[in-house]
């Protein structure tokens, strides 16, 4: 989350808004956005219901996949990023930076 | 008799045997149904994303975001973390 933070100018730039999401409480959530300095929302998916319509839920953690989608105006799926690679999100931040998401 | 005693016991063992494999196999196969029922696959690159509306908190009051509200106006950076207070 820390990684989109630092990065938050510039896919604001590109009109971009990133919304984390767990199947924490909401409550947790905002202790962990005050403690790491997190300024966009971190949503509370509680019983896992989007997680799992998002194909991410992973038993073995009984919580979500660490994934990024990149979503486009028009509501389409433009990239994504599982597990490791969604930690640096170098990726989807030069997605956003291209010009035709400018539009 | 005791040939008829020892069928009727022979046959009794038969029909439990063939009762436990029944059992068996509606075990085996409800096993397999609630494995094919798993969560669906995630959304591919070019698939619509799936809709939803989930709240957080701003530290006074719990807000509502829908995904379909940013559509046509704003790109969306959908990040699933494991939990809160791990990294990344």
């Amino acid at each position: 989350m820390k990684n989109f933070q630092q990065n938050l100018k510039t896919l604001e730039a590109a009109d971009t808004q990133v919304l984390g999401v767990s199947m924490d409480s909401w409550f947790s959530n905002k202790a962990f956005a005050d403690q790491i300095g997190v300024t966009f929302p971190l949503l509370s998916d509680w019983g896992g219901k989007v997680t799992r319509e998002y194909g991410v839920y992973k038993d073995e953690y009984q919580a979500p996949r660490r994934v990024n989608f990149l979503i486009g105006k028009d509501g389409k799926i433009m990239e994504e990023q599982v597990d490791d690679a969604a930690i640096d999100p170098t990726k989807i931040v030069d997605a956003c930076a291209r010009p035709k998401l400018k539009n | 008799m005791l040939g008829a005693l020892l069928w009727e016991g022979v046959s009794m063992r038969n029909r439990s045997s063939r009762v436990l494999a029944a059992s068996l196999l509606l075990l085996a196969t409800t096993a397999a149904l609630a494995q094919s029922r798993k969560d669906p696959a995630m959304p591919k690159v070019g698939e619509l994303a799936p809709d939803f509306t989930l709240k957080y908190s701003d530290g006074h009051d719990l807000k509502a975001v829908k995904l379909s509200d940013y559509r046509g106006k704003k790109n969306v950076v959908l990040a699933f973390y494991i939990f809160a207070f791990t990294g990344g």
